[in-house]
């Protein structure tokens, strides 16, 4: 066994911090935060330079959330202020390239769709509803509303990889696969949901129910190829659930409970190979679970209090070396 | 609960006890009366009138029991029996004491005479099962029942049908409440989350409506004149406060109670007593806990909007004192407490009409810069600011009837500095601030103040030469954060009970191996201990905020950061709350060491304050050095099973696998050398080496040594998945002969995990290959455990490498999947195998693969090596359908397509050469625009460099494109 020597790189911020988050190839990062700001930096080769300080925010920014590259440098923001904030930039200049207006109260959650979906935005709004934007091409954006997505509000939305569901079903070979969009959200109304887009039309597909409180945020585990959808849901009761659906139909998902903290749980992010997920919550911690070969969750490193320090990681896989 | 006529006695009711409270000493332990009975009291009712002020109703399932409460002991003295399904409400008649409605879901709605309890008097048939029934509290004979989202009116003498339906909601309707004074007006509240008032004799359309953010669960006329007080619905258990309306202005609260720390379920006014002009609310909540409310006539006043009445009686500064009762601990009486809230309140200007002395008394102007000389005789105050080089001296006079509806008016004086056009503008922005203010007969000149401030240190920012530094000022916080700071983080407004705490920390993975977390810094701490949670929603901050004394156990009742978050915010006082209120921060300095600390110093005075009439600009020193957090950016690319050093070297070549294994077993081990952890991920390549010289079908004996050793090797090291893994790899390619040895192999060291009726032959579509050959069952499940077990391996990467050469390979252009399972698993998969067999048709997967690997490629921004792996898979892009280029005709500048433009009939493009209509491959020069087919200006070009048309044009130099 061994200790990894982890760099790690520290920022310092002004105000509280909602959300940070980096562009597709880890060379920029993006904070926003209750000072109404979303700070963009250049942290390549260990800086950090300030690039660019994008105001236009009338609240706290609650979150981020930066496009695939193909599109052009594209960030999405969402604030106490009903509003979300697509900016772009051009010419190294950052700029609004579109607002959106249409929520009636605090957006707590944006997420870009997979790029195979064109430039697609979900957002959830405390007035209950999700929205999705879609850029049609010259400055227009196609905005469909689900209304009433959750009751009370919806906290996060997160998309699932545009992969064939199930990857089993009988698709004719050498086309193109039928990708299906679909998305998980999480709401007030303790539920977590899956939307899924039929002929243009988004309708509620899965409602899945174990917590027994708001649901914090939802994570949609990145695919590696496995004919496996997993979710990973948080919520106020401390609890985290990794949701599995091994039916190519994606009706039956099943529940499994990672852990039970004391505090709240805000934040669950799965990593690129889906096979670790980091959860963090009121209590200032980071933890990073991963699932062992007899399918139990266990924590591997425990990023301590503030101080960025992992201590030890033991990989489970690696005791003959 | 419900309180008696005589306002003494409140009940509570539980399933075995009902609880009797003497509201005159809410501290003294209340008084039980035991029932018997297995189902909780439904409605609890007094008889509202005084000779029977010792009956109360308590119903429970299909009956209700009449209680009587004597000298301090309670009994059931009898039962109304008659209602075949649970009973969801009761109400007493306003007129004759002994008349009880009873409502239930059985349909009925039932009208008891207490004197005869075989049956009831009248029996109404809704049809429809009754949630609610009122009786109208003017006309005897009138009742209200809601049914759903209707409500219908009855006239006891008419029991057959209903008098009236008003189609009042279309969610499901929580509470019913008839005007006190009015007849004809009733207030539902729904599901919908609104309440509606209604005129019955209009039942089409409401006479108003109170658009509230969540469902409301009671709506109830005040006994005093225009008032209304609304409850959220308890389910939602977000927001605890009840909150006072008038029902003249329904725009925003006027008054919330806040204090409770759970929801609330029941309230009910205290009938008032004589001689007192207060009236009180008592309210009773989940958490145990009973509250009585002061309503004083200053609060009662507020829901009669334009009556101007002279403030100055009630001098008092407590408005409301508060009694709270809680089985945990009992005889808490903190008027103290509520005392200085309510002075917190005042202080944050929101609140209460208060006279002028009072408004200087309690206003906090602790704003660096600014001085305020305030002078109660004159009803004026001095406002003298100096920002950078400019100054400000700003006179406010406050008329008599300030502040109801008679705004101050505000002029400056020298030595003020500002041009005039900004004193213009802030002259307008003060006269709206203070309007809006005082039309709500609220105080205004702290937020003029405020404003004011903002203005010119916006202004002042703005006209800052860019260069100079914004320490100049001599302050230590750069003005442009100081511009924002009552705003920028500002929450508050009841609503936000829906919207989320803000997460203060967090982490989330990017790109490809890095961590990035945020977390609140160390110094922070939360105002709660660690035990108590972290709370659910926004609107908790205005409680721990208001919470100046002791934030865990918000005692006061201070409504001040109650505000609709209205649109944009501008720079005004108006929210105040941020989530510094809940997070403080440890101070070393002494000078308020002994305060709690937090952004906004407003809350931070004493109670017992004087009135200072001149505030010093100098205290700064608690002025919040801004809060300071950290973003952490983590390398963590060791805990992914994928490297990319693997995948910039791994090739993959598929007309020679063997070639591929082999430079890939070299870059392994290169990459190797360097990191720890990917021994084993060298193995398998080198395996991958030994292996593939033999894959050849034809050799004789396929196989001979080298899987044996490495199989060997791999058991001797008890590494069970890759040993699995080296078996699923193997029989990718086996042929029926190499199966068997397989088979025995794999026996060999207990790994025989498929059978041979799992061996079915099928033929491979290869173009290339004509010899059949016969492949071990493609298997759904064996492909996904095999794969699960790899995602949990560090040779991952390399399998997955590995998997894609071989599904590449050339005599294999639908790739197979892996025979393998795990002993773990092998039960299961028996089972699975004797279920179903699976067509071999899974290539999808396989593309999804390779886009899931292409992507990850894509992130450390190795796109050809994506475009690599991406060109093998099974759908290739879609063949485009020809390219054409535009052209415009050089002589009429019209679009055309083809040679000869469609508009002047010339050739569009003509080759200087040959002359010619160009079509296919051409060439032309971007300056002069000359040219022609591209091997005659390859011929002209190697033998000159001017243009061929004449023009005289160094084509060659002018367009070295």
């Amino acid at each position: 066994n061994y200790l990894f020597a982890c760099l790690a790189q520290y920022f310092t911020v002004t105000e509280f911090q909602h959300d940070a988050q980096m562009d597709y190839y880890g060379t920029r990062l993006a904070t926003c935060s209750s000072d109404r700001t979303v700070k963009i930096f250049d942290v390549r080769n260990g800086g950090q330079i300030l690039v660019a300080d994008l105001r236009g925010h009338e609240g706290p920014v609650w979150q981020v959330a930066w496009a695939h590259p193909m599109f052009g440098n594209i960030l999405a923001s969402c604030s106490y202020d009903r509003k979300v904030i697509v900016w772009k930039e051009e010419n190294g200049a950052w700029d609004k390239m579109y607002e959106y207006t249409g929520h009636e109260s605090s957006v707590n959650s944006v997420c870009w769709g997979p790029y195979d979906f064109g430039l697609i935005l979900a957002c959830g709004s405390s007035d209950g509803a999700i929205s999705l934007l879609t850029f049609t091409g010259d400055q227009q954006w196609d905005v469909k509303k689900i209304s009433n997505a959750h009751t009370i509000g919806c906290n996060a939305v997160s998309w699932a990889p545009a992969v064939v569901p199930g990857s089993l079903i009988d698709q004719p070979t050498g086309q193109k696969p039928n990708y299906v969009k679909r998305f998980v959200s999480g709401g007030c109304d303790n539920l977590v949901k899956l939307w899924k887009e039929e002929e243009g039309q988004w309708k509620e597909d899965q409602k899945l129910e174990a917590h027994s409180d708001w649901v914090r945020d939802v994570g949609w585990a990145p695919s590696i190829g496995l004919p496996t959808s997993t979710i990973a849901s948080c919520s106020q009761d401390g609890r985290v659930f990794i949701w599995t659906c091994d039916d190519p139909a994606g009706n039956t998902w099943s529940a499994k409970l990672l852990h039970k903290f004391n505090d709240v749980v805000w934040h669950v992010s799965w990593s690129i190979t889906g096979n670790i997920l980091a959860v963090s919550g009121g209590d200032n911690k980071v933890t990073l679970w991963k699932e062992s070969m007899d399918g139990q969750w266990a924590c591997i490193s425990d990023v301590s209090k503030g101080q960025g320090a992992v201590s030890t990681i033991t990989d489970t896989q690696q005791n003959e070396q | 609960m419900s309180v008696d006529c005589l306002g003494s006695h409140a009940v509570l009711s539980g399933r075995r006890f009902l609880y009797m409270v003497n509201l005159e000493s809410p501290s003294e332990p209340p008084r039980k009366i035991g029932r018997q009975s297995k189902w909780d009291v439904g409605t609890v009712q007094w008889n509202p009138h005084t000779a029977e002020a010792h009956v109360f109703a308590a119903s429970s399932n299909q009956r209700v029991d009449l209680y009587s409460w004597r000298d301090g002991c309670g009994e059931v003295h009898t039962s109304l029996q008659g209602h075949t399904r649970v009973i969801s409400d009761l109400d007493w008649s306003w007129f004759e004491p002994e008349l009880l409605v009873t409502s239930s879901v059985d349909t009925y709605i039932y009208i008891w005479d207490t004197r005869d309890t075989r049956k009831p008097t009248v029996a109404l048939s809704a049809v429809a099962g009754a949630s609610q029934v009122k009786w109208n509290r003017k006309n005897q004979f009138l009742l209200a029942s809601s049914h759903d989202g209707d409500v219908r009116i009855w006239d006891k003498r008419k029991p057959n049908t209903a008098v009236e339906y008003v189609a009042a909601h279309l969610s499901k309707i929580h509470g019913l409440d008839w005007h006190p004074d009015n007849e004809y007006i009733l207030a539902t509240s729904s599901q919908d989350n609104s309440v509606r008032f209604w005129d019955y004799r209009q039942p089409r359309k409401y006479l108003n409506i109170l658009s509230c953010q969540v469902p409301v669960w009671k709506a109830r006329y005040t006994p005093f004149s225009n008032g209304l007080v609304t409850v959220m619905v308890p389910q939602l258990r977000r927001e605890n406060s009840l909150l006072l309306w008038s029902t003249l202005d329904l725009n925003s609260p006027v008054h919330a109670f806040v204090g409770h720390d759970d929801v609330v379920l029941e309230f009910q006014w205290r009938p008032q007593k004589e001689g007192s002009k207060d009236y009180q609310l008592v309210t009773w909540s989940r958490d145990q806990t009973l509250r009585i409310w002061r309503v004083d006539p200053q609060l009662q006043k507020l829901c009669v909007s334009d009556v101007v009445e002279d403030l100055m009686e009630g001098m008092s500064l407590t408005v409301e004192s508060e009694k709270a009762l809680s089985s945990q601990d009992p005889g808490e009486q903190d008027s103290g407490l509520s005392a200085g809230g309510r002075q917190d309140a005042a202080a944050l200007g929101s609140g209460l009409p208060q006279t002028l002395q009072q408004e200087f008394s309690l206003v906090n102007l602790q704003i660096r810069n600014v001085n305020v000389e305030m002078d109660a005789v004159n009803c004026s105050c001095v406002v003298s600011a100096h920002f950078g080089s400019h100054q400000v001296h700003l006179v406010m006079k406050f008329p008599a009837q300030y502040p109801n509806n008679a705004p101050p008016t505000f002029q400056f004086v020298s030595p003020t500095t500002i041009p005039s056009a900004m004193k213009i503008k802030i002259q307008k922005i003060l006269t709206d601030t203070s309007l809006q203010k005082v039309k709500r007969n609220q105080n205004c000149l702290e937020p003029c103040v405020r404003q004011l401030v903002s203005c010119l240190e916006s202004d002042m920012t703005q006209e800052d030469d860019p260069t100079s530094s914004p320490f100049v000022l001599s302050n230590p916080v750069p003005p442009s954060l100081q511009a924002f700071p009552r705003v920028t983080n500002t929450y508050g407004s009841y609503q936000d009970a829906n919207i989320p705490f803000p997460r203060t920390s967090g982490a989330r993975f990017c790109g490809t191996g890095c961590l990035v977390y945020f977390t609140r810094p160390i110094t922070m701490h939360r105002s709660v201990p660690p035990t108590e949670p972290t709370p659910r929603s926004l609107s908790a901050l205005s409680a721990y905020h208001s919470g100046v004394l002791t934030p865990m156990k918000m005692r006061s009742e201070s409504q001040s950061t109650l505000r609709l978050y209205s649109g944009s915010p501008t720079r005004s006082d108006k929210d105040t709350v941020s989530i510094s209120s809940f997070y403080y921060k440890e101070r070393k300095l002494p000078i308020s060491a002994s305060r709690r600390w937090s952004v906004q110093t407003l809350h931070d005075w004493p109670k017992s304050r004087r009135f200072k009439p001149k505030r010093e600009g100098s205290d700064y020193s608690n002025r919040p050095i801004k809060l300071a957090g950290k973003v952490i950016i983590q390398e963590i690319s060791c805990l992914l099973p994928v490297h990319k050093t693997l995948g910039e070297s791994y090739i993959l070549n598929m007309n020679d696998i063997q070639d591929t294994c082999q430079k890939n077993a070299t870059a392994a081990l290169t990459a190797g050398r360097r990191d720890v952890a990917k021994v084993t991920t060298d193995s398998v390549t080198v395996y991958v080496q030994d292996l593939s010289p033999d894959s050849d079908p034809d050799v004789e004996t396929p196989w001979a040594r080298p899987p044996v050793w490495t199989l060997d090797h791999y058991s001797q090291m008890s590494d069970v998945q890759t040993l699995a893994m080296l078996c699923s790899v193997f029989k990718l390619k086996l042929r029926l002969q190499t199966l068997n040895w397989i088979e025995e192999m794999t026996r060999s060291v207990s790994f025989s995990s498929y059978q041979s009726s799992s061996v079915t032959s099928g033929s491979c579509s290869s173009t290339s290959d004509s010899v059949t050959h016969d492949y071990l069952e493609p298997r759904s499940d064996i492909w996904y455990h095999a794969l699960i077990i790899l995602c949990n391996i560090t040779v991952y990467h390399t399998c997955l490498f590995f998997f894609l050469c071989l599904s590449v390979g050339r005599d294999s252009e639908h790739p197979n999947p892996w025979g393998y399972t795990d002993p773990r698993e092998r039960e299961r998969e028996q089972h699975d195998m004797n279920k179903r067999l699976l067509d071999p048709a899974n290539t999808l997967q396989f593309d999804d693969f390779k886009k899931c690997y292409g992507e990850i490629l894509y992130r450390w921004g190795l796109r050809e090596k994506r475009a690599d792996v991406l060109k093998f898979a099974s759908c290739p892009p879609e063949p485009h359908k020809g390219i054409e280029f535009g052209v415009y005709c050089c002589h009429c500048r019209s679009q055309t397509r083809g040679t000869q433009c469609a508009v002047c009939k010339r050739l569009t493009f003509q080759c200087a050469i040959c002359h010619v209509a160009v079509r296919g491959s051409s060439n032309f020069c971007l300056s002069c625009g000359h040219g022609g087919h591209t091997s005659h200006m390859m011929d002209w070009f190697r033998r000159q460099d001017e243009c061929p048309a004449g023009c005289g044009c160094h084509c060659l130099l002018q367009s070295t494109f």
